[in-house]
């Protein structure tokens, strides 16, 4: 090859590739508007993810894959965690995680930037990212709903509490995580009924309790078919 | 041993890059304790892993501009055959890039941050930094440009400088939009590591390896020219592959993991290359650290950026592994490869001759690049290991984050392991740096 070849090579190719990234670039912005939902995108919004920058959320957590993996993704936290769940946990993470093995620092945030993260939270989790992230894609999370069913041994209910994301704070059989109770021998202590108004409205029963109401996101058949699967485990080995 | 006196500057910009690196490397280790350990909430409100991560990353993005802007000073001298513009300027960049950093990490622990991932430095300290950038630019420009002596290693060092800074620009602002700012985020951090730092640093490579292999200098720039050719070819639409699930458009799907599934083809021109003029050597190789360092470089650059980014961009790969410990495996073992050896064979080449030494000791050089290249080499492969682990149960099986963490905490304790003797290999070498003997057994002609 002669330098002249080389010097060629090394034009062309930071030109084609810088010309068409520009290109795409260009074209991105055209597009971003309908992907991200701009018109949504509000003073409140705005207001939130300079919130979400003043504590610098982004070093511990991702969001859109970016950032700190040292805590749970937020692209999708609205949907898979709820209102309730975000505002109670920027609040007081030494009580909601008191149970946890690892720790969210208490920042003491006003009521008003509390609303404008939601605010935040709510407008992301509306971004279309192609369905990224797996963990907390409704159509994958069917797909892996039937495709658990359709194994002889796994009930309707270990399906639904799988798919609801249980095993984030409940421990079950050894697996799973520890900021809510222990639920191997959840079926001694209570009654199909019971654990039913606990999923349903766990504040109704109990105002301090930290776990999110499922009565607007389940049907009334899959709190009692997770109810029932509940009932089951009374502490022996399965 | 010098030829030229305002090559001099260089060595305070080494001895405090390398001081940097020691920094940061504590905090790395600080931050796999929190990982896998349970620490006091008290702990953790004053002190949490965000601040100890800002430290931690700004502290690496420091020590290396630093050892790249060292090296710039130790070498334009000789490839211009003229003196530094203003050694004083130079100075003056120094203490200000410095006591930026300083301010920035004092500043993060009482919270004054920009909150976004390695850009967390507040806006005031932007500016100083764009101040500092724009006399480096000054200064080594009015070198340049005064000698008019201009080289492919020169040209394509300028060049890279001038991308690098102008690419920061889109760092500063707010941006409101998050999928913008994110966009725009990988212009400085992506079209940094895997544009104009590769710029950079192909051409402080070239010139070492010129200089201690006496290879025909035409010979050496032909191959950069191809070499920075694919690197940006493959390199800026290649940014695409971060663009895959962050609100953009689908086609970034193709062309990011048709362009990033071709960045190795360049890493790969770079490590024969690098062989090559190894063994077409004109010249003895005095200390023959410098060419193990330059070699590793090229190899660990291959393995950690060429290997593991191709297997971690593909877009259906990424879909699982996007955002999870493989993304830390990727990063350090590239990092560390592409980069942070690449500084320290600039060390290795320039601390020597700053001091007069022709030869020198190299059993400390040596064991501390093998403590610490192996056991990086464990730490990527523990990270790894956690992220395959993490894609599984936590995005495949959807079990939840924590309980994914939990099956993970095995791993962080062997990153802890890997580290500790990572941090002993780096120790090794800033002891090294600062302290090199000359070697006594062999008189210099």
């Amino acid at each position: 090859m002669s330098f002249k070849t080389a010097r060629l090579i090394f034009l062309a190719g930071t030109l084609s590739s810088a010309i068409l990234f520009l290109a795409l670039t260009w074209d991105t912005h055209r597009q971003v508007r309908v992907l991200t939902n701009a018109d949504r995108l509000s003073d409140r919004v705005i207001a939130g993810k300079r919130v979400f920058q003043k504590y610098n959320c982004n070093d511990c957590h991702t969001i859109l894959g970016f950032g700190g993996y040292y805590a749970p993704d937020l692209t999708r936290v609205y949907q898979r965690r709820g209102e309730a769940y975000i505002r109670q946990v920027i609040a007081a993470p030494d009580k909601v995680l008191a149970a946890s093995f690892r720790k969210m620092p208490h920042e003491n945030l006003a009521a008003e930037e509390i609303d404008r993260l939601v605010d935040f939270f709510r407008w992301v989790n509306d971004i279309d990212t192609h369905d990224w992230p797996p963990q907390d894609s409704a159509s994958r999370a069917s797909r892996s709903a039937a495709r658990l069913m359709s194994g002889t041994t796994l009930s309707y209910g270990a399906a639904l509490f799988k798919e609801n994301n249980c095993f984030d704070c409940h421990r079950l059989q050894g697996v799973g995580g520890t900021s809510g109770p222990i639920l191997d021998d959840v079926g001694n202590r209570l009654s199909v009924d019971q654990i039913i108004k606990v999923i349903a409205n766990p504040q109704q029963l109990n105002p301090d309790y930290q776990m999110p109401a499922y009565e607007a996101s389940l049907s009334r058949a899959q709190i009692e078919a997770l109810a029932n699967f509940l009932a089951n485990q009374k502490g022996g080995k399965q | 041993m010098t030829t030229y006196a305002s090559q001099r500057v260089a060595y305070p910009y080494f001895v405090l890059s390398l001081l940097l690196f020691g920094l940061q490397v504590a905090l790395g280790l600080w931050l796999a304790i929190n990982y896998a350990f349970t620490l006091p909430q008290d702990l953790v409100n004053v002190f949490p892993f965000a601040t100890a991560r800002a430290f931690h990353t700004n502290l690496l993005v420091l020590w290396l501009l630093l050892g790249f802007m060292g090296g710039t000073y130790f070498m334009i001298p000789d490839e211009t055959r003229s003196e530094i513009y203003s050694p004083k300027l130079a100075l003056v960049q120094l203490i200000l890039l410095v006591g930026t950093g300083v301010a920035a990490l004092i500043g993060f622990l009482a919270g004054w941050t920009q909150g976004r991932p390695l850009l967390e430095i507040p806006f005031e300290l932007d500016l100083v930094v764009v101040a500092a950038a724009l006399l480096f630019l000054f200064n080594v420009g009015m070198t340049l440009f005064r000698a008019r002596n201009w080289t492919v290693i020169q040209g394509t060092l300028f060049g890279g400088l001038v991308m690098l800074a102008v690419l920061y620009l889109f760092g500063i602002p707010f941006y409101h939009n998050l999928s913008i700012d994110w966009y725009y985020w990988w212009w400085v951090i992506h079209l940094w590591v895997e544009g104009a730092w590769e710029l950079v640093t192909g051409a402080i490579m070239a010139w070492i390896l010129m200089k201690i292999t006496g290879v025909e200098r035409r010979v050496v720039e032909k191959w950069l020219y191809v070499e920075i050719g694919l690197f940006l070819f493959t390199g800026i639409a290649g940014t695409g592959h971060h663009y895959y699930w962050l609100g953009a458009p689908k086609y970034w799907l193709g062309v990011g993991g048709i362009f990033s599934a071709l960045e190795p083809l360049p890493i790969a021109l770079m490590v024969w290359d690098t062989f090559r003029h190894v063994r077409a050597r004109q010249a003895e190789i005095k200390n023959p650290i410098v060419w193990t360092l330059a070699v590793g470089s090229a190899i660990y650059h291959f393995i950690g950026a060429g290997v593991w980014g191709f297997i971690h961009t593909l877009p259906a790969i990424n879909y699982y592994t996007h955002g999870s410990q493989v993304t830390v495996s990727h990063g350090h073992l590239a990092f560390f490869g592409a980069y942070a050896l690449l500084n320290l064979t600039v060390f290795y080449y320039a601390i020597p001759k700053l001091k007069g030494l022709d030869q020198f000791k190299q059993t400390l050089s040596k064991w501390g690049f093998w403590v610490s290249a192996s056991s990086m080499l464990l730490m990527g492969l523990a990270f790894g290991v956690a992220g395959v682990i993490q894609t599984y149960l936590e995005r495949i099986l959807g079990l939840g984050y924590m309980a994914a963490q939990a099956q993970m905490q095995f791993w962080f304790k062997v990153v802890i392991g890997c580290g500790i003797i990572f941090f002993a290999g780096v120790i090794l070498i800033i002891y090294d740096l600062l302290t090199l003997k000359p070697q006594l057994k062999t008189s210099s002609a």
